[in-house]
């Protein structure tokens, strides 16, 4: 990964006129070129906020916030100029009247690029998105699904250096949202865009992610969701591990430096009733707990909380909670493989102390 | 009446309504897009000066130019009164409140995600202005049209500060004043139906010219 794109330092800011108390502070961030960094947390936590606060919309009450190597408040102008490098796409985008193609050209033309690269780059855009051949109808009247993959071309054809995407893929049905997914993917990967998008989907995070930032309260959190645990990375050249409670390790496999991230798949982890007496199965990531909460999503689907030495949070086929014998504050056991554990956000310790 | 008297009358008017109409709309759009786009301490009362301006008769608006402009008033040595640009001043006054009540209502109805959008999109604070505008051109246009037709069907003004002087000031509406108190009454009647005509008219061009140029209504 190249250069700094993003430089944050004990930022702060507070929504002016509200009732609500609410003030983002984020001590230390940096989001380096072609880094895709996933926002995470509850609703209210700030994602939203530090979104539009990168997206230089409002300026931040307190602390430094620096974009490729710059401040942009320095002055109106550069903040004007700087936002072209950097584009925000909302939750519940606008569309301006007119059609598709209009919308996608917004930017391009506002850059006063030449007309025919502006049609071929609306037309490329638009294919990322599979709505090629759609530039002469109307923007009214869409879909929010299509109003969201409009506006995703819209900021793609612009080839921003930062891209900012306040969840993108939240009005897409699962295959297109997939297809969004390795969209994001390229554009950080094969374009250089640094991409930093906000999402509830915590599977979606990690998949896509190279690091994963937790808010709650507008403030960076260690643990930020069930099934994410957090420490610095250990090995003893067979296996690796992280121990987010003393005594209590997560293998993974691979390696991994420093302090790290893992999240574990919810569909991975197995639950078996766990009897009084019998001592605790040998092998690595076997905890004990306690169902605190049984729901189903679907007809098929059971999703279990337990909590215990670490709190998680499993589904499972509906047939296999019954088959298991889990019910509401039964013990259990809880396992899952060292493969099923996913290492995100890697970031290196700055003097690593001899282990 | 003869035609070519009954011509000069129709050009007064278009030409004093529609240059007071455009100057108008100049001066309260910028306005409006002020007020729409900014919370501050009076703007409530800023909008309820407005809105009891709107309610002003023309004759009150003449009386008070009349006084400004008459040869003894403060403005007197410009030598305006019983011109048609007296005229076009009064009605100004006239329609300034209505253009700047009318734009700011449609530009409160302008998403608030379209400006912050055309920002991060790359525009500057000055075209992200403008794109609220066009976001919002239909009720804008319908605003300085509802302008212009309150200037060209108003005869107060006209008449205390152009004076009804034949082949200058005097327009269609102080022409059915006219025609009317010397007891022509279908010469009033067809001039009325005439000002309609030709307000119908001019609606009808400007948003036909809106939707031929969007493609959509």
């Amino acid at each position: 990964m190249g250069g700094l794109v993003f430089r944050l330092e004990n930022l702060g800011y507070s929504y002016p006129r509200t009732a609500a108390s609410f003030a983002l502070e984020i001590e230390g961030l940096e989001v380096r070129e072609g880094e895709v960094l996933a926002l995470v947390g509850p609703n209210g936590a700030g994602k939203t906020t530090l979104l539009v606060l990168l997206a230089l919309l409002v300026r931040p009450d307190r602390g430094r916030l620096e974009f490729l190597g710059q401040d942009p408040w320095s002055s109106d102008e550069s903040a004007g100029r700087a936002r072209r490098d950097a584009v925000l796409l909302t939750h519940h985008p606008y569309l301006f009247k007119g059609t598709i193609a209009d919308n996608v050209a917004f930017g391009l033309k506002l850059r006063k690029r030449p007309e025919a690269e502006v049609r071929a780059g609306v037309r490329d855009a638009l294919a990322l998105v599979e709505l090629d051949g759609w530039q002469a109808k109307s923007a009214s009247g869409l879909s929010a699904g299509q109003a969201q993959r409009v506006a995703i071309a819209r900021a793609l054809a612009l080839r921003p250096k930062a891209l900012l995407l306040d969840e993108p893929t939240a009005n897409l049905d699962a295959g297109l949202g997939l297809r969004m997914e390795s969209v994001l993917r390229e554009a950080g990967r094969e374009w250089g865009v640094t991409v930093v998008f906000s999402s509830h989907n915590f599977s979606q995070a990690s998949r896509l992610a190279d690091s994963i930032l937790y808010l709650s309260d507008g403030r960076r959190t260690e643990f930020g969701h069930e099934n994410c645990f957090s420490g610095t990375a250990a090995t003893d050249g067979v296996t690796s591990w992280l121990e987010p409670r003393p005594g209590l390790r997560i293998v993974f496999a691979g390696r991994a430096e420093g302090h790290v991230t893992c999240v574990i798949d919810p569909a991975a982890i197995r639950l078996t009733a766990a009897h009084n007496g019998l001592a605790r199965p040998v092998g690595p990531n076997v905890f004990r707990g306690r169902v605190s909460r049984m729901e189903t999503t679907d007809e098929a689907t059971a999703l279990v909380r337990t909590s215990g030495d670490l709190a998680f949070r499993a589904t499972l086929p509906v047939r296999e909670v019954e088959a298991a014998g889990i019910s509401l504050s039964k013990e259990v056991l809880i396992t899952f493989e060292p493969g099923s554990v996913r290492v995100v956000g890697e970031r290196p310790v700055e003097s690593p102390k001899p282990s | 009446m003869i035609v070519r008297e009954l011509a000069l009358a129709v050009w007064v008017s278009l030409k004093t309504s529609g240059l007071a109409a455009l100057i108008a709309s100049a001066l309260a759009v910028p306005a409006a897009l002020f007020l729409a786009g900014r919370e501050f301490r009076g703007k409530k009362l800023v909008l309820v000066i407005n809105q009891t301006w709107m309610a002003a008769p023309t004759v009150v608006i003449g009386l008070l130019f009349y006084g400004l402009l008459s040869r003894n008033g403060p403005l007197g040595g410009l030598g305006l009164l019983y011109t048609q640009t007296a005229m076009t001043i009064g009605q100004i006054v006239l329609i300034l409140p209505l253009i700047v009540g009318f734009s700011y209502t449609a530009l409160r109805q302008v998403d608030r995600r379209a400006r912050p959008t055309a920002l991060t999109l790359g525009a500057s604070r000055r075209q992200a202005g403008w794109i609220v505008l066009r976001e919002a051109r239909f009720p804008l246009v319908v605003a300085v049209l509802a302008g212009f037709a309150r200037a060209i069907s108003e005869v107060g003004i006209a008449m205390m500060l152009g004076g009804n002087i034949r082949n200058a000031t005097r327009n269609i509406t102080t022409s059915i004043a006219l025609e009317t108190a010397k007891g022509e009454f279908r010469n009033g009647v067809v001039l009325g139906v005439l000002l309609l005509v030709l307000t119908l008219g001019i609606n009808v061009l400007v948003q036909a010219g809106l939707r031929g140029r969007d493609g959509e209504s």
